[in-house]
C-alpha cells in the first residue's frame, strides 16, 4: 500500500506540471490561439527557472524560500516572454497555429542550449542540488498508515493547483474580461462587431499560456529534480495538451485529467516491481505515459468541443 | 441632395446626412460620390443588387470602414467615425446580414458584451435588463436561454437587442428578411413599426422589392455604387424599382422550355441522417424539383447524404434504377450525379488551386486525364480551356486561382466542371447565393437548359423567387421531412405555412 | 436567351503581365531574401553583445564548409539524412497533415533495417543485402508510421500530439531491442562493449561515393547522397505530376472541396503516412550503414545513436518551404551552418550554441516572410482579376423583355 502511496505522491508533483501547462493551453486556446508550443515554453521555464534558483538562492545569498521562488517567478517571466513570438506570429501575422507551434518547440530547445552555455557554461545540463523549497507533509492525511506516504515529502508548490483552480474559473466565467476573451475564442466577429478589439485579448490569452508552461517548467527544474537537464520536460507539453482536450477545456475538469496523467507517469516509476507490471519488460513500462495519452484521444476526440473559432485566423474588421 | 419637391412625411430634421461618400476597393469602386439624409420616425430602404454598393455605404456609416472622401453630418455636426464603438456611441446600430452571435453564450451575455458595466459580471441583473427591453418593444425573448438553441427570428431579436440596449436611435437592418420565413417577416415588420413609431430612423437594406414595398417609407436605389434614384412607395412600383436597380428592364422569371416529364431518376425513400428524418421525393426527367425551406430545416443534410458525404441512417437512394445509398462519394459521382454546393467555398473550389485544377477534380480517376498515375496536363489544360470559354468564365488565364475569382465566375466555374459530365441528376443547393443579377440569370439559364435537355434538377433554394422561377413542384421541407407539394401557381402564403410545417397531413409525391 | 456579354480581355490595362509561375517564384526569392537579412541582422546584435564583429563570425561560419579539403564532403553528408527527414515532413504537410513522427519513425527503421542485416545476410547474397536492408528501414518506418496514420483516419486523433507519443514510445521500443532480441552475442572476448547491435556483414553497407570526387573517406559522402536527392525529385514529380499528389493537395487545401469532388479523404491521408514513413526510414541509414562501417564491415545499430534527426528535418522543411527543390538547397545550407559551430569556439568567442540561436531565428524569419509574401501575392492577383472583369451587357431579346412580373 504504501508502494500505491509513493505513487501517488509521485503523481501528485507530475499533476502539478501538467495542471499548470494544461492551464496555459487552456488560456490560449479559449482566445482563440491554438498553442502546440507549450512544451517549447516549459523548456524555457526550466533553463530559466534552474537559474533563478541558483542566481538568487546560491550566489546572491538569498537562501531558501526566496531563492527558489524567484526561480519559479523567472520561469514564469520568461515563459511569458518567449510565448510573446507565438503571439506575434498567430495574433498580428496570421501564421498557421500549428506551425508557429512547432517553430517554438524547435527553437526552445536550441535557445535552451544557448542559454544553458550563458548561465551554467554548459551546454545541456546544470549543476545538481540547486536551491529548492523545504518539502512538507500535508497533516492529517500524511498520517493515515500506509498510504499516507502520498503526502509526504511533497514541495509546497503542490498545492498551488488547487488555490488556482476556483479562481481560474471565476476569472472566466464571471469577469468581464473572461467573458470578452471568451467571445474572441468563439467568435471573433461578434466581439469586433460590438467594438471589443479581439487582438489585445488574443495576445493576452498567449502570454498567460506562456506564464503558465514557464512556470510549470521552472517548478519541474527547480522543486522537482532541482537542476536543469536537458531533455527533462519528456513531452510532458504535448501530454498537457492531451489532458487539455480530455477535459473540454474546463479548468475544474482539467484537475481530473491532470490527475490521469500524471498517474500514468507515476506507474514507470513507482509500481515497477507491482505483480502484474514486473512481467512486463522494463523498457515496455516506460511507455505508459504514451500510450496512455494515445488512448484517450483516440478514444475521446469525438465527444469534445473546442472553442469554436480557435485555429483560424481572424481578418480584421475590413471583411 | 435631391430631397427638393419630394412630398413625404418626416418634416423633422434628419439624423444623419451622407454627403459624396467614395470608397474603393481593390479593382471596384464600391461607392461614388453617394449622399443620403436618415430621419427619425422613419424606415428608408436601400436598394440594388448584390455589389451595388449599399452594404459597404452602411458599413462606412457604422465606422467598419473609412470613407476615401465625403462627409458625414450628425444632428448637424460632421463627424468622423472611427468604428462600430465609437458609431454605437453616436447613436448608430448595426444588424448584419450574418448574424454575429456566440452561439455558447446565453442572450443576456450577448446583449452586454462590450458593454457589460463593470468589471464583474451580475448575471441576473443583466438578465433582468435585458428582459425589462425586449418587454418595452414587444420582443419575445427569453434572456437565460442560449443562443444555440434559438430559432433564426429569434437570433434577429437578440441582434436587434444589442443595438437597442445601447441606446441607438438609427438602426440598420443589412437583409434582415433573407432568412425568415414570411411570418417571421411579417413579425419583424410589426417590431419595425413599433420602433419607428418611437422615433427610431430604420434603414432596411434589401433586394426583395416587394417587401420593400410594403414596410418602407422611402426608397433610394444604388447602381454600381452610385445613387440612381430616390422615391417612395406611392410614386413607384416593383418593375420600376427593378429596372433602376439592374439599368435594363429585367425580367423576373425566364422562359420555362416545355418538355415533356419521363421516368423518375432520382427517389429518395424515407431518407434518415443528421436532420433528416424519413424524407421521401421523387425526380423525373426533364423535371425540376424545387425544395422551399427556412435555412437549418435539413437542407444541408440533404445534399450531404445524397452525395454521400455523410452516413446513412436510414433509407434508399436510388438513381435511375440504381441503389446508391452507403456508396462513396465517387461512385455516385460517376453514377451521374452533378453537385453545385451551397458553400462553394468549403465545398466546391479548392480556392487555391488554378482553374484547371478546379475543373478536373472529381475527374483526376479517368482515363484522358491520367495515365498509369500520372496526370496529362495538356488534356486537362485543353478542356479547362474549352470550358472556360464555354461557360464564360472571366479570367485571365487558365493558370489564376480559383480564389481571386469573383463570386459569380466561381460559381460558373463550377457549373461547368459539374456539367460537363452530363450527369442524370443536377443537385443544386443554394445556386444564387451573393451573385448578381448577371450572373444568377446565367445559372438560371443553365439549369433551366438541363431540363430542355430531359435531365432532372433537385434545387434547394431559401429564394422563394428562385423556387418559383425554376421549379415545375415546389416542395417544403420543415424539420427534416417534406411537409407539402405544391405548384408553382401556389400563392407564397401557402408554400410559406408548408415551410413552417404548419399544414394538415397532405399527400406528398 | 442567356445575356451575352462581350469582355475586352485584360480590359486595356496596357500594363505586361507576367506568367503566374514567374510572379511566384520572384515573390518566393525575395521573401527568402528578406528572412535571410533579418536573421543575419538580429544574429548580428547578438554577436555585437559578445564584443565580436559580425562579419568576422559569419565569415568563419561560411569558411567551415570550405577551408578544410573535405568540407564539401561533409556538408553533402550531413545533409543527407535531413533531406530524407525534411522530405518526408513536407510530403505530409502537402496534406494538411502535420508528421511529427519522423523521429521514432526513423528510429525504428534502423532497428528493422539492422534485424535484416544480421539475419538476411544467407538470402541475399553481395549487394543485394544492402537493398534488403534498405528495404526493411523503409517498411520499419512505413509500419511505425501506419499507426498515428490509422488513429487520424478512424478516430481523428491529432497526428501532432499521437506522434510525438509515438517518439517516445519508439525510444523504448528500440531500446528494448537492443537488450533483448538485437543485442550483441559476439563481442570480442574480455572487452567491454557499449551496448548494440553485432557488426552487420561487410556487404550491408552503402558504398562511398567521396573517393569519386577525390574526397577522403573521413566525411563519409556515400551513394545516399545522390539517392536523397532523386527522392526530391520522386517526391517532386509526385506531388506535381500524379494524381496522388493532386489529390495531397486538393485535401491539405480544402477537405470539403475535395471530399465533394469525390476524393477519400482517408485514404489519401493513409497513403500521405505511409509515404512519409518510407521516407523517414531512409534518415537512419547514414548512421548505421555508412557512418559506423569501416572497411571490411557493414556497420551497426549503437545504443547512442544520433537522435533529434527528425525535428531538424522539421526546421529544414519549413526553411525549403515544403518544396522539394527547397528542402535540397535548405538541407545543405543548414548543414553548412552546423558544420561552423565546431569553428566558432576556435575562432572567435562565441558559444557553438550562437549557430543554434541563428537557426531558430532564421526558421521563424523564413515562415513569417513567406507567409507574407504568399498572402500579398494572392491579393494582387485578386485584384487584378477583379479590375479586368468588366461585364458589358449586350442586348436581351424582344421575347424577355415581355417577361412577366410575379
Amino acid at each position: 500500500m504504501s508502494k500505491l502511496g509513493f505513487a501517488v505522491s509521485i503523481a501528485f508533483t507530475y499533476f502539478t506540471i501538467i495542471y499548470l501547462t494544461g492551464l496555459g493551453g487552456l488560456f490560449s486556446e479559449r482566445s482563440g490561439i491554438v498553442n502546440i508550443g507549450l512544451e517549447g515554453l516549459m523548456i524555457i521555464g526550466t533553463v530559466t527557472g534552474s537559474f533563478g534558483a541558483y542566481y538568487f538562492g546560491a550566489k546572491l545569498g538569498w537562501g531558501v524560500p526566496a531563492g527558489p521562488i524567484m526561480g519559479l517567478l523567472l520561469g514564469l517571466a520568461c515563459g511569458a516572454a518567449f510565448a510573446s513570438i507565438h503571439a506575434l506570429a498567430t495574433v498580428t501575422f496570421k501564421i498557421d497555429h500549428i506551425v508557429s507551434g512547432v517553430v517554438i518547440n524547435l527553437v526552445a530547445v536550441g535557445l535552451a542550449r544557448f542559454l544553458s552555455t550563458v548561465f551554467f557554461g554548459q551546454a545541456t545540463q546544470s549543476d545538481p542540488g540547486q536551491p529548492h523549497l523545504h518539502v512538507i507533509s500535508i497533516p492529517l492525511l500524511s498520517s493515515i498508515p500506509a498510504f499516507g506516504t502520498a503526502f509526504q515529502g511533497l514541495s509546497p508548490f503542490v498545492l498551488f493547483p488547487f488555490l488556482i483552480a476556483f479562481p481560474v474559473w471565476w476569472v472566466l466565467n464571471r469577469t468581464r474580461w473572461g467573458l470578452r476573451l471568451r467571445s474572441a475564442g468563439e467568435n471573433p466577429e461578434a466581439t469586433r462587431s460590438l467594438g471589443v478589439a479581439v487582438a489585445p485579448l488574443r495576445w493576452e490569452g498567449v502570454l498567460i499560456s506562456g506564464a503558465f508552461a514557464g512556470l510549470s517548467g521552472a517548478f519541474l527544474s527547480v522543486e522537482i529534480v532541482n537542476n536543469w537537464r536537458e531533455g527533462q520536460t519528456l513531452g510532458l507539453g504535448f501530454i498537457a495538451l492531451a489532458a487539455l482536450i480530455l477535459s473540454n477545456w474546463n479548468p475544474i475538469r482539467l484537475m481530473g485529467a491532470a490527475f490521469l496523467f500524471g498517474f500514468a507517469q507515476a506507474i514507470p516509476l513507482a509500481l515497477r516491481d507491482w505483480p502484474i507490471i514486473r512481467s512486463i519488460p522494463e523498457q515496455f513500462v516506460n511507455m505508459t505515459p504514451y500510450v496512455v495519452t494515445i488512448v484517450v484521444l483516440a478514444g475521446f476526440i469525438g465527444r469534445v468541443r473546442p472553442p469554436a473559432a480557435a485555429g483560424k485566423a481572424y481578418e480584421g474588421t475590413t471583411t | 441632395m435631391g430631397e427638393n419637391g419630394r412630398a413625404g412625411r418626416g418634416s423633422a430634421p434628419p439624423f444623419v446626412v451622407l454627403e459624396g461618400i467614395t470608397k474603393r476597393f481593390p479593382g471596384v469602386v464600391a461607392n461614388d460620390d453617394v449622399s443620403l439624409e436618415l430621419r427619425p420616425g422613419e424606415v428608408h430602404a436601400l436598394i440594388g443588387e448584390n455589389g451595388a454598393g449599399k452594404s459597404t455605404l452602411m458599413r462606412i456609416l457604422y465606422g467598419m470602414y473609412p470613407s476615401d472622401s465625403g462627409r458625414i453630418t450628425i444632428h448637424g455636426e460632421e463627424v468622423r467615425i472611427h468604428s462600430p464603438r465609437d458609431a454605437i456611441a453616436r447613436g448608430i446600430g448595426m444588424v448584419h446580414q450574418h448574424f454575429v452571435l456566440v452561439d455558447p453564450f446565453t442572450v443576456a451575455e450577448n446583449v452586454i458584451l462590450g458593454d457589460e458595466g463593470g468589471p464583474i459580471l451580475q448575471p441576473e441583473e443583466s438578465e433582468r435588463k435585458v428582459k425589462a427591453l425586449a418587454v418595452t418593444y414587444g420582443f419575445q425573448i427569453d434572456p437565460h436561454s442560449t443562443v444555440e438553441d434559438l430559432s433564426v427570428g429569434e437570433e434577429q431579436r437578440v441582434e436587434i437587442l444589442k443595438a437597442l440596449y445601447r441606446g441607438v436611435e438609427i438602426l440598420i437592418l443589412d437583409e434582415p428578411t433573407a432568412v425568415l420565413t414570411p411570418s417571421e417577416t411579417s413579425d419583424l415588420f410589426e417590431n419595425l413599426r413599433r420602433l419607428r413609431a418611437d422615433g427610431k430612423s430604420i434603414v432596411f437594406i434589401s433586394h426583395k422589392l416587394d417587401e420593400v414595398l410594403e414596410i418602407a417609407d422611402r426608397i433610394t436605389v444604388l447602381r454600381r455604387g452610385v445613387v440612381v434614384g430616390e422615391t417612395t412607395p406611392a410614386e413607384t412600383s416593383k418593375a420600376k424599382l427593378a429596372e433602376m436597380m439592374v439599368g435594363r428592364p429585367v425580367l423576373f422569371r425566364l422562359e420555362k422550355p416545355a418538355v415533356e416529364i419521363g421516368e423518375p431518376v432520382l427517389r429518395l425513400e424515407g431518407l434518415t441522417g443528421g436532420r433528416l428524418d424519413g424524407l421521401s421525393l421523387e425526380v423525373r426527367a426533364g423535371e425540376i424539383v424545387g425544395i422551399a425551406g427556412v435555412e437549418g430545416n435539413g437542407q444541408r443534410d440533404l445534399a450531404d447524404l445524397v452525395m454521400g458525404l455523410r452516413p446513412l441512417d436510414a433509407g434508399r437512394i436510388v438513381l435511375d434504377g440504381e441503389d446508391l445509398a452507403s456508396r462513396s462519394t465517387a461512385e455516385i459521382r460517376n453514377a451521374g450525379v452533378g453537385f453545385v454546393p451551397e458553400d462553394r467555398h468549403e465545398q466546391g473550389l479548392v480556392l487555391p488551386m488554378t482553374l484547371w485544377e478546379n475543373l478536373v477534380l472529381g475527374r483526376q480517376d479517368d482515363p484522358p486525364f491520367v495515365k498509369h498515375g500520372v496526370l496529362s496536363l495538356r488534356t486537362i489544360k485543353d478542356l479547362a480551356r474549352t470550358l472556360v470559354r464555354r461557360f464564360d468564365v472571366r479570367a485571365r488565364s487558365i493558370d489564376v486561382t480559383a480564389g481571386a475569382l469573383s463570386g459569380g465566375n466561381q460559381q460558373k466555374l463550377i457549373l461547368a466542371r459539374e456539367l460537363e459530365t452530363d450527369p442524370k441528376l443536377l443537385l443544386a443547393a443554394q445556386p444564387t447565393r451573393g451573385l448578381d443579377v448577371g450572373a444568377i440569370e446565367f445559372v438560371w439559364s443553365q439549369i433551366l437548359a438541363q431540363k430542355a435537355a430531359g435531365r432532372g434538377v433537385l434545387l434547394i433554394s431559401a429564394e422563394l423567387d428562385e423556387i418559383y422561377a425554376l421549379s415545375d413542384r415546389i416542395l417544403t421541407l420543415y424539420e427534416g421531412t417534406i411537409t407539402g407539394e405544391y405548384p408553382p401557381s401556389a400563392p407564397a402564403e401557402e408554400v410559406g405555412r408548408g415551410m413552417l410545417g404548419d399544414v394538415a397531413v397532405r399527400d406528398v409525391g | 436567351m442567356a445575356i451575352t456579354a462581350t469582355a475586352p480581355p485584360a480590359a486595356g490595362s496596357g500594363v505586361k503581365t507576367r506568367p503566374e509561375w514567374l510572379e511566384s517564384a520572384i515573390g518566393q526569392g525575395l521573401a527568402l531574401l528578406l528572412a535571410l537579412v533579418i536573421a543575419l541582422g538580429l544574429g548580428s546584435i547578438i554577436i555585437l553583445l559578445y564584443g565580436e564583429n559580425p562579419l568576422d563570425v559569419y565569415g568563419s561560419i561560411l569558411r567551415a564548409s570550405t577551408t578544410d579539403k573535405d568540407g564539401p564532403a561533409w556538408v553533402l553528408s550531413s545533409a543527407t539524412p535531413l533531406i530524407f527527414s525534411a522530405l518526408a515532413v513536407s510530403v505530409c504537410f502537402k496534406g494538411g497533415l502535420f508528421n511529427i513522427g519522423v523521429e521514432g519513425q526513423y528510429l525504428v527503421a534502423m532497428a528493422t533495417a539492422a534485424w535484416a542485416a544480421l539475419h538476411l545476410g544467407g538470402i541475399l547474397p553481395g549487394p543485394l543485402l544492402m537493398w534488403g536492408v534498405l528495404l526493411f528501414g523503409v517498411l520499419g518506418g512505413m509500419a511505425y508510421a501506419a499507426i498515428p496514420g490509422a488513429l487520424k483516419v478512424k478516430t481523428g486523433a491529432h497526428e501532432v500530439v499521437t506522434t510525438i507519443m509515438m517518439n517516445g514510445i519508439a525510444i523504448s521500443l528500440v531500446a528494448w531491442a537492443l537488450n533483448h532480441p538485437l543485442r550483441y552475442t559476439n563481442a570480442p572476448a574480455g572487452q567491454n562493449v557499449d551496448l548494440r547491435t553485432n557488426i552487420f556483414p561487410a556487404n550491408a553497407k552503402v558504398p562511398d561515393l567521396g573517393h569519386l570526387f577525390g574526397y577522403g573517406p573521413a566525411p563519409r559522402l556515400s551513394w545516399l547522397f545522390p539517392l536523397a536527392v532523386l527522392a526530391a525529385a520522386i517526391v517532386w514529380f509526385v506531388v506535381k505530376r500524379m494524381r496522388l499528389g493532386y489529390e495531397a493537395r486538393a485535401v491539405g487545401a480544402s477537405a470539403g472541396s475535395a471530399q465533394a469532388g469525390g476524393i477519400g479523404i482517408g485514404s489519401v491521408q493513409m497513403k500521405l503516412f505511409l509515404v512519409s514513413g518510407a521516407l523517414a526510414g531512409l534518415v537512419g541509414m547514414q548512421q548505421i550503414l555508412v557512418n559506423n562501417a569501416s572497411t571490411n564491415t557493414g556497420g551497426y545499430l549503437p545504443q547512442n545513436y544520433e537522435a533529434t534527426l527528425g525535428f531538424t528535418g522539421i526546421a529544414v522543411a519549413f526553411l525549403g518551404q515544403n518544396n522539394p527543390i527547397g528542402i535540397v538547397f535548405a538541407a545543405i545550407f543548414w548543414a553548412s551552418l552546423s558544420r561552423g559551430e565546431s569553428i566558432l569556439p576556435l575562432e572567435t568567442n562565441m558559444p557553438r550554441e550562437f549557430v543554434i540561436i541563428l537557426q531558430g531565428i532564421l526558421i521563424m524569419s523564413v515562415v513569417i516572410t513567406y507567409t507574407l509574401a504568399r498572402r500579398r501575392l494572392e491579393r494582387r492577383q485578386t485584384g487584378r482579376v477583379l479590375a479586368e472583369e468588366e461585364i458589358v451587357v449586350t442586348q436581351t431579346t424582344p421575347a424577355e423583355v415581355e417577361g412577366t412580373t410575379t
